[in-house]
């Protein structure tokens, strides 16, 4: 039961991996003890509670990773999914909570809303997840050479979520997800998929393509129905974080745009 | 012409068709396509004036043969003509799909020539697309009313969805404003759409490579505000296609003075958009929260309150039916309670076996507590005791009286009634009051009214 564990004021460190997070799982049941908070690396300030480091070791990992697989997919999905959250304070410790509320009550505590921790990586998975399903939504493919690229620049990584949707999407296409915030992408090249780090993307500018942009901004403006003009609306829907990225929402030429600041 | 130009032309004319949506089918990528479908639907962009873009929506052609008083597309309207060939279109929606601009193709069309000759067209554009460039993305084709039931057959095994447009809601209107389309002519292709699907998913779930008839179901628009029926009429029918034909959505579209006509509102006319929108709600507790048509509306009270959404107005005729207890009510009835929907319902049936729910445990849900507080119980106690004039300031929908900056030009930062504001708001700002004052003169009126209900 969670309540033989008792709350420390101990803060662990781990290497920011999800294996050296699995492992301080591991570690906070070894210990019977809740640590007072999980830092990653990025996040590791001088704190105000003793510090213990936790090295990551595969096979620790491994078990916790087998443990979790064994509380369901609804669990398990919660753990890994919130883990991609990036830059919210607490969210480790959120999720190592959570993991310790599904181990002791088993795979229902996905469904225990109603209990703070179970909600609080309730609300982490579900931000990942709408913004990757944002991206889903309004990723901009560039054709070069055959080959189509993106640049997204999301809160959270999503990369991992867009793999699925966009391998069984296009499967006969070559193509590359940049993620221009945390340096990484997503290329998928004669049917494999790698994950690479990468700083910078800039293709050449290609008239085709361009054609092709214009064509699409001309059917965007025709679907404007003026009269039901509701801008707040439409900022709702498609946040405005996602416009640069998104070739109908540029204005065609300087001096000569939409009508917006 | 070019393509770009028709494309626009086209894109144009098919503007006031509601339906784009991409839902109602899951189906993988297959190695040797393009494409995937996601049961949910996918949007893909929204235009400003907050519509989502899910579907290539075009017309095949725009040039009609038909006079229908309330369409743009009619035959006596002066406006630029252009058809697409099957190619154009398909190698359109590849281009488009590739980049992830779309979900799919929406192609509706006038009727050119006759219903026979366009439908034959589209599913020459719709064959090249499926067979020449495996296209396995979501397709929605509108059926012509009149066709041949031959090629609506061969329309549903090509398309993902099928859509019937009911156009107006009473056979009256139709004959008054569409003369060249007929009741039957409508309501025949409806039902055959409606009984193929269903015998092509009985044979879906016996042989695994059993042709999908239209594996998406059917959906039909019709026009709010150009003709003289009550919501009640309008619910009443709604209800009924739901049931009979199984149609998967009924979409509203308030209507928009677009060519003068002396049968119909004039050109100055506001579109009703907080009609549609209550229309939307109410057809929404018909789908998913077991309310049925004749307890929404009744002859008493013919039309939906503009303040107060129906759920809302429900609640405030009926106080016997509350409070509803949160840790033993079944799903129904909490799906009746003002601020619980049906993924709180859900989730509050599901929470409640592990563990007694409270207030607090309600609000990590996602319940809207502002509203449902004083309709529910927890392990007995009422959370929160309001006066009447409270409880009716909390449900009052703030939409009906929103305020805010419009920007059409760069120095335009007047606040203006938002365009789905109630009617009354409009009036009073257009009459030179003060639109915030405007807002909180109709908001006064109707609480009045609200707590004199209670």
């Amino acid at each position: 039961m969670p309540g033989q564990a008792h709350v420390t004021d101990t803060a662990y460190h781990y290497d920011g991996t999800f294996a050296g997070f699995l492992c301080c799982i591991f570690e906070s049941y070894a210990r019977r003890e809740i640590p007072a908070d999980v830092c990653p690396p990025q996040q590791a300030q001088l704190t105000l509670y003793g510090v213990r480091d936790i090295a990551t070791d595969a096979t620790r990992a491994r078990r916790v990773a087998a443990g979790l697989g064994r509380l369901g997919p609804a669990v398990r999905d919660r753990i890994a999914t919130g883990f991609l959250h990036s830059a919210a304070p607490g969210k480790d410790l959120a999720l190592l909570r959570f993991a310790r509320l599904a181990f002791a009550r088993g795979p229902q505590a996905a469904q225990m809303l109603g209990d703070a921790d179970a909600a609080e990586a309730f609300a982490l998975e579900r931000a990942v997840l709408g913004e990757a399903h944002h991206y889903i939504e309004f990723l901009r493919f560039e054709e070069r050479g055959g080959m189509l690229g993106a640049v997204i620049h999301p809160k959270h990584c999503v990369l991992p979520l867009l793999r699925g949707h966009f391998c069984s999407r296009l499967p006969g296409e070559d193509f590359l997800i940049f993620d221009a915030v945390h340096g990484a992408a997503l290329l998928r090249q004669n049917r494999r998929v790698q994950y690479l780090a990468m700083q910078r993307y800039e293709p050449a500018p290609d008239t085709e393509e361009a054609d092709w942009q214009a064509l699409w901004k001309r059917f965007f403006r025709a679907l404007t129905i003026e009269e039901r003009r509701n801008a707040r609306a439409q900022q709702t829907h498609l946040p405005r974080r996602f416009w640069p990225d998104m070739c109908e929402m540029q204005p065609d030429a300087p001096g000569d745009g939409p009508k917006h600041t | 012409m070019d393509l770009a130009q028709k494309l626009e032309i086209l894109a144009d004319s098919a503007k006031y068709d509601v339906a784009c949506t991409s839902s109602g089918v899951d189906r993988p990528g297959r190695h040797g396509s393009l494409g995937s479908c996601a049961a949910a639907g996918i949007c893909h962009a929204f235009t400003p004036d907050g519509r989502c873009v899910s579907l290539l929506k075009v017309l095949y052609s725009n040039a009609c043969a038909y006079d229908c008083g309330y369409c743009v597309n009619r035959r006596s309207n002066d406006r630029p003509r252009a058809s697409f060939t099957p190619r154009e279109l398909a190698e359109l929606t590849i281009g488009f799909y590739r980049r992830n601009y779309i979900e799919g193709l929406f192609l509706s069309s006038a009727v050119l020539g006759s219903p026979d000759r366009t439908m034959e067209l589209m599913i020459e554009a719709l064959r090249i697309l499926r067979q020449e460039y495996r296209f396995n993305g979501y397709i929605h084709a509108k059926t012509i009313p009149g066709a041949d039931p031959l090629l609506v057959e061969r329309l549903g095994l090509l398309a993902d969805r099928l859509s019937v447009n009911i156009e107006l809601p009473s056979e009256g209107s139709l004959r008054e404003l569409a003369p060249d389309k007929k009741k039957s002519a409508i309501l025949r292709p409806m039902g055959q759409i409606a009984v193929q699907s269903a015998a092509s998913r009985r044979d879906l779930a016996v042989y695994k490579r059993a042709p999908a008839f239209a594996p998406a179901g059917q959906s039909t628009q019709m026009i709010i505000g150009a003709t003289p029926e009550s919501d009640r009429h309008i619910l009443n029918l709604t209800e009924a296609l739901y049931k009979k034909y199984a149609l998967k959505r009924v979409f509203f579209s308030a209507y928009l003075p677009v060519v003068a006509d002396r049968r119909l509102p004039a050109l100055t006319t506001r579109p009703p958009l907080l009609r549609e929108h209550r229309l939307y709600q109410a057809d929404w507790l018909l789908r998913y929260y077991h309310f049925s048509a004749g307890e929404l509306l009744n002859e008493a009270e013919p039309n939906l309150d503009p303040y107060l959404d129906p759920k809302c107005t429900w609640a405030v005729r009926h106080p016997e039916f509350f409070p509803v207890e949160v840790n033993t009510a079944p799903r129904e009835e909490l799906l009746r309670v003002p601020g619980i929907g049906p993924k709180s319902a859900l989730r509050i049936v599901q929470a409640r076996r592990m563990q007694r729910l409270g207030l607090p445990e309600l609000k990590r849900i996602g319940v809207v507590l502002k509203r449902a507080q004083y309709f529910i119980t927890c392990n007995g106690h009422a959370p929160a005791r309001g006066t009447r004039a409270e409880i009716a300031g909390a449900l009052l929908d703030p939409g009906a009286f929103g305020i805010g900056v419009q920007q059409l030009s760069l120095d335009d930062f007047a606040p203006k009634p938002l365009p789905a504001a109630a009617p009354a708001v409009h009036e009073l700002a257009a009459q030179g009051v003060a639109p915030a004052q405007a807002a909180q003169l109709v908001r006064e009126e109707a609480l009045t009214c609200l707590v004199r209900r209670m």
